[in-house]
């Protein structure tokens, strides 16, 4: 959380991901490039050039196959979490890695050409017509552009200028890049002579990113399916059954999904309930997955903190999310489901007094 | 699969520099696995990597010898025999993507010295011309022979360019080298057919149209793919010339 932008706000947990991750593309790089080739069978040694520009395109591959994992693998199990809250940099360096793999690519196959290498690059192979021979760069092209306006935009100044719901559907369009570069490896590298280790790589990557997805989309669907009970539930004067109180662990919250899947997270903590929305107003983060601390709900995925009365974030900060009311009769919580505008005050419920 | 939140159980906070220890654990065999994964990945990707083939600049074995330049229909340069061999006839190209029209016309008919570096895979080699100067001795009373038909083939291969394929690029053939060998092509380097079958014991040819000319754009579209073609072949000295009919192509896969 920051009340102005700086590029970036360093902190040790940031320090750790990114030296983390810097090893482990140095050693992806240097296995490549150097160590392993001289457990090559060739005749002669492939061009350096070539090895420097598969080394880069792979190990950007790899790299945003883990990126694409983090966001499911972390709805399936939170100790995930920490992978998730310094993700940009991933993202960041990925296309930096993916960028220097294209850069090889145009000083080599479409360098030493009286056309201009970008001219050479765009015009040398036109079979758009045909899979076998398609031009399999300019999917690679596409990819790239797309990863570098993500990495551009990732910072939170544009979050802010562009908007959350704008700005997620932006940083959504990192599907599309994983399946131009799937495509772009598959009409490319994959269609040279028999590599099992690269198909086999390439397939357990798709497999991986979908399935993982799929899973995930299953366990939501599921959920929403047992938290019927605020759907069909004994309705009250527009009121709705959230649950009971013991559901509800101390300084968590339980998560109630609405008619018009409107999430909506119910706090316990120091013998109190509040309703806020469950939706993080930086990047729409599960505030209903994290914890109350120092008096505020806190999110799982980068910390933004709000307090629970009224859904605004302590001063200095300015970000402001919807509250709910709430009633409590006997033990069963009720909410109502219509979202208070952005930072209302709500009296918070007190546990042991009932409507 | 829990999603719900519990009291007990180990929270996050980025900016909060303790990290609680059951997770830092887990982080801890997380990067472990990622960084020696990647290490893993990358000797099993370069390793395991085909064979571009033993082509390549020959360097040390620097080309100076007189002859004769001809266009058939791309430039190819004709010495004659020198006692242990009989006359050659070698396929041309200029620096880098260029090949070496100018000169070939510019020269014609007049002996002249080439000097240059050969590209060389097995077979096949490719002068890349560095000088051509006009000579007055060195090739005597030398008349290059005529071609030598050998008859219409039906043949199964790739059509590379012939610079990159000799070894200028390792590797310098297939799919992902296809806008690389256009880009050649385009530039004046002579096309070759590598064929899975040999005729006279040879598995490379250069490549015209049936009718002898230079080939244009319609073999784009065929460049790098695994094709069948027919044609005349017909032998220059040791370089066999593949006068492919591209109507009759077919892509194999």
């Amino acid at each position: 959380m920051s009340v102005q932008y700086t590029p970036v706000l360093w902190n040790r947990n940031k320090l750790v991901y990114d030296a983390v991750l810097l090893i482990a593309v140095a050693l992806y790089l240097y296995v490549f490039i150097r160590y392993a080739p001289a457990f090559e069978d060739v005749t002669k040694p492939i061009d350096g050039a070539t090895l420097r520009m598969r080394a880069f395109g792979s190990c950007a591959f790899l790299m945003l196959t883990v990126i694409l994992c983090i966001g499911p693998l972390a709805r399936l199990d939170r100790r995930f979490l920490p992978l998730l809250y310094n993700r940009r940099h991933f993202g960041v360096m990925t296309a930096g890695i993916a960028a220097v793999h294209a850069n090889y690519v145009l000083g080599w196959y479409f360098n030493f050409s009286p056309t201009d290498k970008y001219v050479a690059l765009l015009s040398s192979n036109t079979s758009y017509g045909q899979i076998l021979g398609f031009p399999f760069e300019a999917l690679g092209i596409g990819a790239l552009l797309i990863l570098l306006v993500l990495a551009a935009t990732s910072h939170d100044f544009w979050l802010s200028f562009l908007g959350a719901p704008l700005w997620k559907a932006l940083h959504m369009s990192i599907y599309i890049a994983y399946a131009l570069v799937v495509l772009h490896v598959a009409l490319g590298a994959l269609q040279g002579p028999g590599d099992p280790i690269l198909t086999s790589l390439v397939t357990a990557s798709v497999v991986l990113v979908c399935g993982l997805h799929f899973t995930t989309g299953r366990m939501e669907a599921a959920r929403e399916r047992g938290e019927a009970t605020a759907k069909a539930s004994l309705e009250q004067a527009g009121w709705v059954i959230a649950g009971e109180v013991d559901e509800i662990d101390e300084d968590c919250a339980k998560v109630v999904t609405l008619d018009d899947d409107e999430r909506v997270a119910i706090f316990k903590y120091d013998g109190k309930l509040s309703a806020i929305t469950n939706a993080c107003a930086h990047q729409n983060g599960p505030l209903g997955e994290g914890k109350v601390l120092w008096g505020c709900i806190t999110c799982p995925w980068h910390g933004y903190q709000y307090n629970l009365a009224d859904g605004r974030a302590p001063e200095p900060f300015t970000e402001k999310i919807s509250t709910y009311r709430l009633r409590l009769i006997g033990s069963t919580v009720l909410l109502d489901p219509k979202a208070l505008p952005p930072g209302t005050h709500v009296e918070p419920v007190k546990l042991g007094v009932s409507a | 699969m829990s999603w719900k939140q519990t009291k007990d159980a180990p929270f996050f906070v980025g900016y909060l520099n303790a990290v609680p220890k059951p997770l830092a654990v887990f982080v801890l065999v997380f990067a472990l696995c990622f960084a020696g994964g990647m290490g893993l990945a990358a000797l099993a990707l370069s390793s395991t990597q085909n064979d571009p083939g033993s082509g390549g600049f020959q360097w040390g074995n620097r080309f100076e010898q007189a002859g004769l330049l001809e266009l058939r229909p791309y430039p190819v340069f004709r010495v004659p025999g020198d006692g242990k061999s009989g006359p050659r006839t070698y396929m041309l190209s200029g620096q880098g993507k260029r090949g070496v029209f100018a000169q070939a016309e510019a020269n014609a008919v007049t002996p002249i010295t080439l000097r240059g570096v050969p590209v060389n895979r097995g077979d096949l080699t490719m002068i890349q011309v560095g000088k051509v100067e006009a000579t007055e001795d060195g090739t005597g009373n030398f008349t290059p022979s005529a071609a030598v038909p050998l008859g219409r083939w039906k043949l199964a291969g790739e059509i590379c360019d012939g610079k990159c394929y000799a070894g200028a690029m390792r590797p310098g053939q297939g799919l992902a080298h296809k806008a690389c060998a256009d880009l050649c092509i385009t530039g004046g380097i002579p096309p070759v057919f590598v064929s899975t079958g040999p005729v006279e014991g040879r598995n490379f040819f250069l490549m015209a149209d049936k009718d002898g000319n230079l080939l244009g754009d319609e073999i784009r579209d065929l460049l790098a793919l695994y094709i069948e073609v027919e044609g005349e072949v017909e032998r220059l000295d040791d370089l066999l010339v593949f006068k492919a009919d591209l109507s009759t192509a077919r892509v194999l896969r």
